[in-house]
């Protein structure tokens, strides 16, 4: 008896304060648009508290790719798609776990900063509790706040500007605000799309520093069009491509370094080197 | 840095005036023969609305220099007794309207919020088509069927409210009184009618809700409410504001349903107990009254009717102002 409630409070009260970062596991992946098959069979390991980048030309799916990887891609009517990802071995889409859990556990960023203007920047970070119902007393949403607009690099910045508007913010602060948003749900992975291409080089290297930051707690999967920023900041890398006319595939992925110095097709030196796409 | 002064760059002869132009595009005759349509359409309503407003004032003269300020204080309704003003039906037709909107907005705005953020796309254009198919209904028609319809469904539910509500004043009725042809049942039925333009209003500003701070809403976990909460009601405020007001603007004139189901009464006590029988209003007034008065009668109720048109006016200039200083359209600025 005891041993079990003993079990029984374990798994209630996880002790960390962090979550663990999790894995991430394409495996046959393809996703069409109507008819329009605009992925084809992607297999990618994004290793547990590592950066992947994804990296390719316009057009070639990897928006498409990473919307799958928290089921924002059914939100378009047209969509579907084949193939599983699992989280840490669990099949999200498949699974007992609510869709709307997954997507808190997996965490995303756009390329457009996109914060609640109607909201303050406090009530912008913490909009991620009311929006999942979780209740939290007041001196905890202030530590969260803090504390996750310090791990976004935001807090000096708006220390003294908590209550000012969300969309009064610089575009840089505005995108940094978003990662600050998202970490406060605790996500054991987080997911960005172009998060730099809307901002001046200085917002750029802000966020570059705060990726640096946060990637041994949580998971971080990138998709940038910057050679240098994909080789700066990732561990991992895979190059997609499409063909005229043919849905994106992955070309090659594995190890940042040995993709940009030494990669196994002629096709990913070419791209990297910024030979063409 | 050498500044070069372009008057004294040629030493020695006389400044060189600068020939300055202002590029113009020249307008083809299609483009003169459209502004010509557009601005000969606008003006042309604005006179209509000075001619209408003239028109009332010029025949309500007599009878408002008569009145004087008593016309805004006097409930009774006889001219040519001479007592004669707008009190009780200015505040009979307001609170028909209210009554209206207590029901309108709020059905309106759950319905726009279905069709925009809840309905599956296939059902979307039916609804819309439904909803705007009611404002295509003959107001006599609503008129017809609330009174010999709709009237004997509602006066039971008066009754529970004037039992298990009458601890708030006006909800109670005195003993014995009546339920039929009330203000409440008006009210009501002037609702359906407004039901349209209100959700269509709504609907088109629920619409124009940011998609990227929709996403961005779904992607922390938000559930479909989480995002109508935070992201669609927040913008549509304004919106929604405006809808009512433009709503509003329409209750207050409608006439033939609100003739056709009150039992007119210019009794302040009794109006203002909306459950029980009896109600007014301006539009109805005139109806009722227009064809059995004397030239001064008529001139009194040109008065009345000066006054509809001021209010309208006035509800429906607020309304547009509303609508188009809301912030549709404008999301998050880098
Ligand atoms: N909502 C959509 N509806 C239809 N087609 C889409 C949609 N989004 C993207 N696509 C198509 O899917 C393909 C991949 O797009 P995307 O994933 O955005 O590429 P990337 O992010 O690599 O530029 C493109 O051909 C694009 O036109
Ligand atoms: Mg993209």
């Amino acid at each position: 008896m005891t041993t079990i409630e003993h079990e029984v409070l374990d798994l209630n009260n996880p002790a960390p304060e962090l979550p663990p970062s999790s894995s991430l596991t394409a495996r046959g992946v393809s996703a069409w648009f109507g008819d329009h098959k605009v992925l084809e069979r992607v297999n990618l390991d994004m290793p547990a508290g590592e950066v992947t980048a994804l990296i390719g030309p316009s057009g070639c799916g990897k928006s498409t790719f990473l919307r799958i990887l928290n089921r924002m891609h059914e939100l378009v009517p047209s969509a579907t798609l084949s193939g599983t990802i699992a989280l840490d071995g669990d099949d999200i889409y498949r699974g007992d776990i609510p869709v709307t859990e997954m997507r808190r556990r997996i965490g995303m960023v756009f390329q457009k900063p996109n914060p609640f203007p109607a909201m303050t920047v406090s009530e912008n970070v913490i909009a991620g509790l009311k929006l999942s119902g979780v209740k939290a007393t007041k001196s905890d949403r202030r530590d969260l706040v803090e504390s996750c607009l310090q791990r976004a690099g935001l807090w000096n910045e708006v220390k003294n500007r908590l209550g000012a508007a969300g969309g009064a913010l610089s575009g840089g602060q505005q995108q940094r605000l978003c990662i600050a948003r998202a970490l406060a749900v605790k996500p054991s992975v987080l997911l960005m799309d172009e998060p730099c291409s809307a901002l001046d080089p200085t917002s750029t290297r802000r966020i570059e520093e705060t990726i640096a930051e946060i990637a041994h707690e949580v998971t971080i999967v990138i998709v940038t069009h910057n050679m240098q920023q994909a080789h700066r900041v990732s561990n991992t890398a895979a190059f997609f491509l499409a063909g005229e006319g043919e849905p994106g595939h992955i070309v090659e992925s594995g190890d940042t370094e040995t993709l940009f110095t030494n990669p196994a097709d002629p096709r990913t030196l070419d791209y990297v080197n910024g030979r063409f796409g | 840095m050498q500044v070069i002064d372009p008057s004294i760059a040629l030493e020695g002869t006389t400044p060189i005036e600068e020939e300055r132009v202002r590029p113009v595009t020249r307008r083809t005759g299609a483009d003169r023969a459209f502004r010509l349509t557009t601005f000969g359409a606008g003006t042309l309503t604005l006179v209509l609305m000075g001619v209408i407003g003239l028109f009332l004032l010029v025949r309500s003269w007599s009878a408002i220099s008569a009145a004087g300020l008593s016309f805004f204080t006097t409930s009774a309704w006889q001219p040519d007794g001479g007592a004669f003003g707008i009190a009780a039906v200015l505040l009979g037709t307001f609170l028909i309207a209210f009554v209206a909107l207590g029901f309108a907005v709020p059905l309106a705005a759950g319905g726009a919020l279905f069709i925009t953020d809840y309905a599956p796309s296939k059902i979307k254009t039916p609804l819309v088509w439904l909803v705007d198919l009611l404002a295509a209904v003959p107001s006599l028609i609503y008129g017809l069927w609330g009174r010999a319809y709709l009237q004997p469904k509602i006066i039971p539910i008066s009754e529970w409210i004037s039992t298990h509500l009458g601890f708030i004043p006006f909800l109670k009725a005195k003993p014995g009184a009546g339920f039929a042809a009330s203000t409440f049942i008006a009210g009501v039925v002037v609702a359906l009618m407004v039901l349209p333009i209100c959700t269509a209003v709504m609907r088109e500003v629920f619409s124009q809700a940011p998609a990227g701070e929709k996403e961005g809403a779904l992607a922390l976990g938000g559930t479909r409410w989480g995002v109508v909460r935070d992201v669609v009601l927040p913008f549509g405020r304004g919106g929604m504001v405006g809808a009512s007001m433009l709503g509003l603007g329409r209750a207050l004139g409608e006439t033939i349903a609100v003739t056709l189901i009150i039992s007119p009464t210019f009794d302040i006590t009794r109006l203002t107990h909306p459950l029980e029988t009896g109600g007014n209003s301006i539009a109805s007034l005139i109806a009722l009254r227009f064809s059995e008065s004397s030239s001064f009668g008529i001139s009194a109720l040109m008065a009345a009717g000066l006054a509809l048109f001021v209010i309208t006016l006035l509800v429906n200039a607020v309304a547009s102002l509303v609508v188009s200083r809301s912030r549709s359209g404008a999301s998050t600025e880098i």
